[in-house]
Parts: structure tokens; C-alpha cells; sequence
């Protein structure tokens, strides 16, 4: 139940990610192993590094993981900075983007963290 | 054996991801990024049986390492399964101009993905097998056919060897003649080999005229069957003794039919014709069958010019020698023997040829 509990939680789609992975087993296994996947760090480093190709793989990637995951919150900002960093070059509308990322990204962790870890530990 | 997949994808998340509904029927190696997949296909391509690949990546991107691929010749041997979110219309195109096998966007349903990868697999490794098995089974063909035709050439080789011999038979006991034999060989080569090009559509082949000129040296085979009285005899022959000396063209086929030795069947064909049909006449009142025109075998045709010819210029025992001048007007005029008017053209163009052989 702690799978669909912080799908539902979160606002995300718990239907589909659920039919498109099968088991809450496995879904809870890679939501966990989100937590160490560093793509969202190497955005945030492409980004104070003015590395454009950095930022827009590093956001390509988090994408694909959330439409993976079905994190819609987050897939909605990483989706439009990927747009925005398409063409390698990170304009000033990148920053702000980035702050909207940041937001889900903490959002989403925290969440992780309380629903599915705690609930482990319970 | 399990069947190995290679998953290229920068994201760790995603192998997991795809590794996790993969790994309880298949061997997972993986690669993050295109560079790396490279060194593992030069590596291990024997073994790699499906490619689920990223594009975007770090250090190589997906179309290289499709580029790699198409350039290492393992597109079509490999079957490529690109998973990307970068689904639109022209990537997809590009990767279909690669050859892959099929294109995933994502999100994908890990379900159908694991489908997918099942029937690509199946699929190619059927193909691949079936392509060696054609592979081996070409070169067991190829094998086969080298044998036959060394054996076939083997065969040629032995029937020019008993033409020769039962040429030099023929020529022994028809004393009169002495090199007559090899002066036909050499008139019917020249005849043939230019009628051949003035009129191709009589279908000779370099191959068939070497037949035949080797065949021509056996027209009178049946002569050794021929005795001495009538052979032999001065002057003119009665009408019974004539019918008898006709007989040499059936009494030729039967001999050779007789021996036996394993013929190669066109070299036998050609001198049966050559032995029974060497002295019809086109207009139909030569011997033995009274053959007309084109029904009388192109081979004895030729082989007729060259006998009558070689007949004319030289002295026999029943006549005197003709000038060349003279054999090749009473050949032209149907003097002595008559003949197709294409193979007289033939034979007009080749005088200079003939008289520089006789």
C-alpha cells in the first residue's frame, strides 16, 4: 500500500507506473535507488560549471527516469530545461527552470525518504 | 546456454530498470555510454545476441554507436532495440536508416519491452542460423560441383584421347589418305569458327566447334570396316561395291556405339552425326538418310565442305588432283556435292585461309 499511498501522495500516477513495472516490490526497489542516482547533482554542477552539454544530458537523463518512474511533478520542469538546454547553451530562463527542478527534486526525495524508507523501519 | 543482452544507457536507474525484467532469462552485460558498448561488441559480438540502446549519452551518443555498428558490419547480425524519450518522427527515422530493429519511447511498459526483446532474439537467432546453414550448405554445393566438373573435364580429356587413337586407326588403313585427317581438323576449325561468326544464330560455341573439330577426325571411322577390294580399288567402283563403300557411315556409328567406353554425351552426339551424316547433301540426295537442308546436323555440314575439299586437291586412287582454284569452283558451282548457300558463303570468305592450310 506505501507505493500507491506516496504516488497518491505526491499527485503522480500510481496506475500507470504500476502497469507499466508490475510489482509495488519493484517499483518501491527503483524509487529507492533514485535517492543515489546523480543526475539531478550533475545538472545542478553543468550549471554553476556553464557546462551546457553537461546540464542538458544530465537533464535528459533525469527525465527519462521520471517518465520511467512516472514522477510527473518532476517530469514537468526537467522537461522544459531539457528543452531549454537542447541546443547546449544555458540562457538566463535556465536558472529559474532549475529552481522549479530543485523544488520537485526536494519535494520527491523528501517524500521517498519519509513514506517509503520510514515505512520500512516501521 | 542463456542468450546476452548488452543495455547501453547512461542512466544507472534505467539498466537496473530493464536489467531487472531481463535478468531471469538472459545474461545482462552492460555499457553507460556508446564508447564503452563499442569495446564490448569488438569483444564479445560472437556472444551479444540483442542491443537495448540509449541516444543520449556522454562521450558517444546512440547514433554513433549505430554508426560503429553499421561500420563493424554487425547491423543485421545484432538486432537494435533504441529506447529513448526522445521519440519523434525524425529520430526514429534516423535509427530505422541504421537498421535497427525497432524503436521504444519512453515511458515503456517493461512488459511489452521484455516481449519485444524476446521475439527480436528468437528472430534473429533463427535468421543467423538459417544464413550458416545456406552458408555451409554453398560451400558443400560448391565442393561438389569443382568435383564434377574435374571429373567432367577428366572425362573430355580421356574421349580426346580414343578419338585420337581411333583417328590414327582410320588413318592407317585408309593408306590413300595419309594426313587427310588432320587437314579436315584443320579445314572444319576454319570453316566453323567463321560461319560461327556470320551466323550466331546457329548457336556455335566455341566449346561445340572444338567438339566438333576434334569429333571430325572420326567421319570415316567406319572405313576400317570397309574391305581392302573396295577400299583399295583403282578406278571406278561398280554400283555394288558402291553401296557397300556407303555402308562406312552406318558401319562408323556402329562401332563407336559398340566400344565400351563412357562418352561425354555432347562429344558423343557430335560424332555420331559427324559419322553417320558427313556425306548428305542440302538438296536432299546424299546419303545415308537423304537428309534436306537444315534437317543434315550443322556439324556434318561442315565437316562435308572440309572432306570434299581436301577430296578434291589431293590425288586418290579412283582420281587425279584438282587445282584449288578449280576445288573451289566446283564446290561454289555444286560440282561436287551440293551445300547450304550460308556455308558456301562461309567458305568463300575463308578461300584465302583454306588454300594457305592445303
Amino acid at each position: 500500500m506505501e507505493v500507491k499511498t506516496f504516488y497518491e501522495q505526491l499527485g503522480m500516477g500510481y496506475e500507470d507506473v504500476s502497469g507499466r513495472l508490475g510489482s509495488d516490490a519493484l517499483i518501491k526497489k527503483f524509487v529507492i535507488r533514485f535517492l543515489d542516482d546523480a543526475s539531478f547533482t550533475r545538472l545542478r554542477d553543468g550549471l554553476q560549471e556553464n557546462d551546457g552539454e553537461k546540464a542538458f544530458r544530465a537533464a535528459h537523463t533525469l527525465k527519462g527516469i521520471c517518465l520511467n518512474l512516472s514522477f510527473d511533478t518532476l517530469y514537468k520542469p526537467c522537461a522544459e530545461i531539457t528543452e531549454a538546454l537542447r541546443d547546449g547553451r544555458i540562457t538566463e530562463g535556465c536558472n529559474t527552470l532549475f529552481l522549479e527542478v530543485e523544488k520537485e527534486y526536494n519535494r520527491l526525495t523528501k517524500a521517498v525518504r519519509s513514506i517509503l524508507i520510514g515505512g520500512e523501519t516501521k | 546456454m542463456k542468450y546476452q543482452i548488452l543495455i547501453v544507457d547512461d542512466a544507472e536507474l534505467n539498466r537496473e530498470i530493464l536489467k531487472e525484467m531481463l535478468l531471469d532469462e538472459y545474461d545482462v552485460l552492460e555499457a553507460d555510454n556508446g564508447k564503452m558498448a563499442l569495446e564490448i561488441i569488438d569483444k564479445e559480438w560472437e556472444h551479444i545476441h540483442a542491443i537495448l540502446l540509449d541516444l543520449v549519452m556522454p562521450v558517444m551518443d546512440g547514433f554513433e554507436v549505430l554508426a560503429g555498428l553499421q561500420e563493424r558490419k554487425v547491423v543485421g547480425k545484432i538486432p537494435v532495440l533504441v529506447i529513448s524519450g526522445d521519440n519523434t518522427s525524425r529520430n526514429e527515422k534516423k535509427c530505422f536508416d541504421y537498421g535497427v530493429y525497432d524503436f521504444i519511447g519512453r515511458p515503456f511498459n517493461s512488459v511489452l519491452v521484455k516481449l519485444r526483446v524476446k521475439n527480436m532474439v528468437n528472430q534473429y537467432v533463427y535468421k543467423n542460423r538459417l544464413e550458416e546453414k545456406v552458408q555451409e550448405q554453398t560451400a558443400v554445393l560448391r565442393k561438389a560441383y569443382e568435383t564434377v566438373k574435374m571429373q567432367a573435364e577428366e572425362l573430355e580429356k580421356r574421349n580426346q584421347d580414343i578419338i585420337e587413337v581411333l583417328g590414327a586407326i582410320v588413318e592407317y588403313r585408309d593408306v590413300e589418305s595419309g594426313e587427310h585427317i588432320q587437314r579436315v581438323k584443320g579445314y572444319t576449325k576454319i570453316l566453323a569458327e567463321a560461319f560461327r561468326v556470320q551466323y550466331p544464330e546457329y548457336g556455335l560455341t566455341e566449346n561445340t566447334i572444338d567438339t566438333i573439330v576434334a569429333a571430325s577426325a572420326l567421319h570415316d571411322l567406319g572405313k576400317i570396316a570397309i574391305p581392302d577390294r573396295i577400299l583399295l580399288k583403282p578406278g571406278r567402283l561398280d554400283k555394288d561395291e558402291f553401296e557397300y563403300m556407303k555402308s562406312h557411315t552406318i558401319r562408323g556409328c556402329e562401332i563407336l556405339e559398340s566400344m565400351k567406353v563412357e562418352w561425354n554425351p555432347a562429344m558423343k552426339k557430335i560424332s555420331l552425326e559427324i559419322i553417320r551424316h558427313h556425306h548428305e547433301r542440302y538438296d536432299g540426295k546424299g546419303y545415308p538418310d537423304g537428309l534436306k537442308g537444315d534437317e543434315i546436323p550443322i556439324s556434318a555440314q561442315l565437316v562435308s565442305v572440309a572432306d570434299v575439299y581436301d577430296a578434291l586437291i589431293n590425288e586418290r586412287c579412283y582420281k587425279d588432283a584438282y587445282s584449288k582454284e578449280e576445288a573451289f569452283h566446283m564446290i561454289m558451282n555444286g560440282e561436287c556435292g551440293a551445300f547450304s548457300p550460308k556455308l558456301l558463303e562461309t567458305f568463300r570468305s575463308v578461300k584465302k585461309q583454306f588454300e594457305k592450310l592445303s
